[in-house]
């Protein structure tokens, strides 16, 4: 039994990361209504571009490893940005749709190629701190992970409501015709969305490989279904809601790892997005604003 | 034919429709009228059963439509065209009209496969009408996102035709025309009584519905405030007020 | 020639799969769970072949049957997700149905050895046409005989009072409930017809491939399956061909030249394709405009 909460716990703070993943596919949907389903391929991207650092600096410090995913995740951003919404016409969805299919796969490949299919170990911190809460353990590199996701929510929540940028993005999230008329220019809200998405992309997929300690292309597509089922158990357009979903599938995973092993613990998760789909399909929380 | 009793529909606090008692005879042209927001469009939604009334009840030839889906609800003989045009864009003129060939007659007198794999030529006749009296044969295979506005109207209104409906909920079929387009949709109106076809005229444009309806019905924040003859509508200070000290369209 | 037959294969199955999805895109719904069918038919009919002794003829009617009765289980539930959301319950089933494969053992013993598909190995010597002496051209018009047959069935539906309605319903789904259009009815039909070919096509791929294993029904095969009508056009069944030749020979060239990195064109070639003809090679004007020179009468 305290194996079983050991494991549910520490799936929670992992699954700070799949929140991380929920809220970039959200805030998208919630500004545009456009799923961008490269976003955690790009992800995963950014964070083997941290690993960039190191041909560049053997021997640096993993927080500068961290920095440089979070920044290649910005700029990866943008370029999907580029390729998918920007000269696409927004009223051709399934276009978009699949051009960020396409950017998916482009993403996926270009890693293979790169790493030649070989998984690349990942810089990890404190992976040797254990910290003791009465009967459970809390390991030191997750709760840095799951200290850096909640300090990047916070972030990204400050900038969404107590900046002028965050009100430009919720205004286009709702109106975008109006938020238009009003002197938003409604491309550059798209395109800094996408940014900050990836930034948080970035950060989440070094998050990934420094809990995991190891980064692997077969990582992408999973990502992206959980990444997918955490946004709809959240609501899509919900930050608060993927920020719960996210946490709540990270521990739902490692629950059913425990139970049922590891090949089969993803079809339990897709269970629960089924039990979701039916009988809650509007996800935890109502969308914010504009959303759906 | 159709009956609304104490009908409302409240959205939150907002009361579209409060309480609203309303009687359509067979074969008669009633007139919808009142100021924007007033909960005119609201009405031919209960009616048409997009969404349930709140409280009060819908008759249609004497049966309670409670519970009734849309689709179901044309196969009784309702139809309604839309305020915002909704014309199959893509598909043509033609094709526009063939879906819509839903109704229990058109149900009964073909089989399965001949009504739905079956080619066009077993009702080329019936539609070949449809588009002579909407003025739209020579367009038949045009796109309907193509046409020009007012001819998107008159689809708009065949379409719903093609149901061979009894009961026709006209919502603002004139918005956006000219004077002489406005004495076409009058003209197209009246044949249509002549065709059985009760309707029920959610308008804005006072020519259209003083010069064609038996009754009107005159709408304000959800609640009737006057109905009778469009002479008396006309001279009632009460409507006057309701529009702000102007006429409408 | 041989190459050119094994070409011939692969684009004729693809073709099946992307019409799959095609007469489901008709309607709005975005399906990416055709993978998940044509895994199903797959299976289905390698296990009717190989461990019931079953001619293919037969297995691959029952391949598409397991395809059109799963599709119309998913039609469904899937009508009460609207828009992106079906896209990701979709592609939740599909990686389910894969995953399931994953896991899934079923083997007899055949003499001294055993048989049948055995989780992550797959599911090994579906050898019903080498067993049977058909040479790789046989196969190749086989496979193509199903796929004409599917395309005139498919295109029929188009000429007909049934497509007109799939469209309708892909178009406003409002006005064409008030017009007296059954929503359930379509949308949950084209689903499961859309099944049906990708059962179909699955049991064809098994048998042409002689092994399948969880890895052949991923996420890149459902996007080929929506890829397809999408990069096509929908105006119309020859735009998915057009697209499935489009890639396939892409795909192909890209070998040549960029070896290994070929696969990198297939992303790429999205990506590009939807930039520069957003609704297809085959949208509705090019397709008037062939029409045109053809002087052909359109619609009715």
């Amino acid at each position: 039994m305290l194996d079983f909460l050991q494991a549910v716990l520490d799936g929670m703070l992992f699954g700070a990361t799949y929140a991380l993943i929920g809220i970039g596919f959200t805030l998208v949907f919630g500004v545009m209504h456009k799923i961008n389903m490269a976003y955690a391929a790009a992800s995963i991207g950014g964070a083997y571009c941290g690993l960039l650092i190191l041909q560049v600096m053997a021997g640096a410090s993993p927080w500068l490893v961290f920095l440089c995913a979070f920044a290649s995740g910005g700029l990866i951003g943008y370029l999907v940005y580029l390729a998918c919404f920007h000269f696409i016409p927004l009223s051709s969805p399934l276009a978009t749709l699949m051009s960020t299919v396409g950017m998916l796969l482009l993403i996926d490949e270009i890693i293979v190629h790169a790493t030649e299919g070989r998984a690349l170990g990942y810089p990890a911190v404190f992976d040797d701190v254990m910290l003791r809460a009465g009967e459970f353990s809390l390991r030191g590199d997750l709760l840095l992970v799951f200290g850096v996701s909640v300090l990047c929510m916070a972030v990204l929540l400050f900038l969404l409501y107590k900046t002028r940028l965050g009100l430009a993005t919720r205004a286009v999230s709702q109106q975008p015709v109006a938020a238009q008329l009003c002197g938003i220019r409604v491309t550059r809200v798209n395109a800094v969305t996408f940014v900050i998405t990836g930034l948080l992309g970035g950060i989440a997929g070094a998050m990934i490989g420094a809990s995991v300690g190891a980064l692997s292309p077969l990582l992408t597509v999973p990502l992206t279904v959980k990444g997918l089922i955490v946004t709809v158990i959240g609501g899509l357009g919900s930050i608060p809601g993927a920020i719960v979903a996210g946490l709540l599938v990270g521990a739902f995973e490692n629950a059913f790892q425990v139970l049922r092993g590891v090949t089969e613990r993803d079809l339990y998760v897709m269970l629960l997005l089924f039990a979701f789909l039916i009988f809650r399909p509007g996800g935890l929380f109502a969308p914010k604003g504009g959303g759906g | 034919m159709l009956e609304l009793q104490q009908a409302s529909r409240h959205f939150g606090g907002v009361r579209a429709v409060d309480a609203l008692d309303l009687k359509v005879g067979e074969s008669e042209i009633v007139g919808l009228i009142g100021p924007n927001g007033s909960g005119k469009s609201t009405t031919v939604n209960l009616v048409t059963g997009l969404f349930p009334p709140t409280s009060g009840r819908i008759l249609y030839r004497g049966q309670d439509l409670a519970g009734v889906p849309v689709h179901r609800r044309l196969g009784l003989g309702i139809a309604r065209t839309f305020q915002s045009i909704r014309l199959f864009g893509h598909l043509t003129v033609w094709q526009n009209l063939w879906v819509a060939q839903n109704s229990p007659e058109d149900r009964a007198r073909k089989g399965f496969f001949p009504r739905w794999l079956g080619g066009s030529a077993g009702v080329r006749g019936e539609i070949g009408e449809l588009l002579e009296f909407a003025g739209l044969a020579h367009k038949q295979d045009e796109l309907a996102a193509n046409l020009a506005f007012g001819e998107q109207r008159r689809l708009e209104v065949a379409r719903a035709l093609a149901t061979r409906p009894k009961l026709l909920l006209l919502d603002e079929p004139a918005a956006g025309m000219n004077a002489e387009e406005v004495g076409q949709l009058r003209e197209r109106i009246l044949k249509l009584r002549g065709r059985g076809v009760t309707i029920l005229l959610v308008e804005h444009v006072m020519e259209l519905v003083m010069g064609v309806t038996d009754r009107i019905a005159v709408l304000n924040f959800g609640q009737k405030i006057a109905e009778g003859t469009p002479a008396a509508i006309q001279a009632d200070p009460v409507v006057r007020r309701a529009y702000l000290g102007g006429e409408a369209a | 020639m041989d190459f050119y037959y094994g070409m011939a294969q692969i684009v004729g199955v693809h073709t099946l799969l992307g019409l799959s999805a095609y007469i489901v895109l008709l309607t709005g719904q975005v399906s990416l769970a055709q993978a998940g069918f044509f895994a199903i038919g797959a299976y289905a009919a390698g296990m009717l072949t190989v461990l019931a002794g079953w001619h293919l003829v037969p297995a691959l009617g029952v391949g598409g049957l397991a395809g059109a009765v799963t599709a119309c289980a998913v039609g469904f539930p899937a009508l009460r997700v609207k828009g992106l959301m079906l896209v990701i319950a979709t592609l939740a089933f599909g990686e389910g149905v894969r995953i399931f494969f994953f896991n899934f053992d079923y083997q007899i013993a055949r003499g001294d050895i055993t048989i049948g598909p055995l989780g992550g190995e797959g599911f090994r010597q579906i050898r019903f046409f080498p067993e049977n002496g058909w040479t790789t051209a046989e196969v190749m018009f086989f496979i193509w005989v199903f796929v004409i047959i599917v395309m005139l069935v498919l295109w029929w539906f188009d000429r007909s009072r049934y497509g007109a309605v799939l469209r309708a319903v892909g178009e406003d789904e409002v006005a064409a409930q008030s017009v007296g259009i059954n929503l359930t009815a379509v949308k949950v039909s084209s689903m499961t017809i859309g099944g049906a070919i990708a059962g179909l096509g699955g049991g064809l791929y098994a048998h042409y491939t002689t092994h399948i294993e969880h890895s052949s029904f991923n996420v890149l095969v459902a996007t080929f399956a929506i890829a397809y009508p999408i990069v096509g056009g929908l105006s119309n069944v020859l735009g998915t061909l057009l697209a499935v030749i489009f890639v396939q020979v892409f795909l192909v060239e890209g070998l040549r030249f960029l070896g290994d990195w070929r696969n990198l064109l297939f992303g790429a070639l999205i990506v590009l394709a939807m930039n520069l003809r957003p609704h297809g090679l085959l949208d509705a004007q090019a397709l008037a405009r062939v029409r045109r020179l053809f002087g052909k009468d359109r619609g009715a």
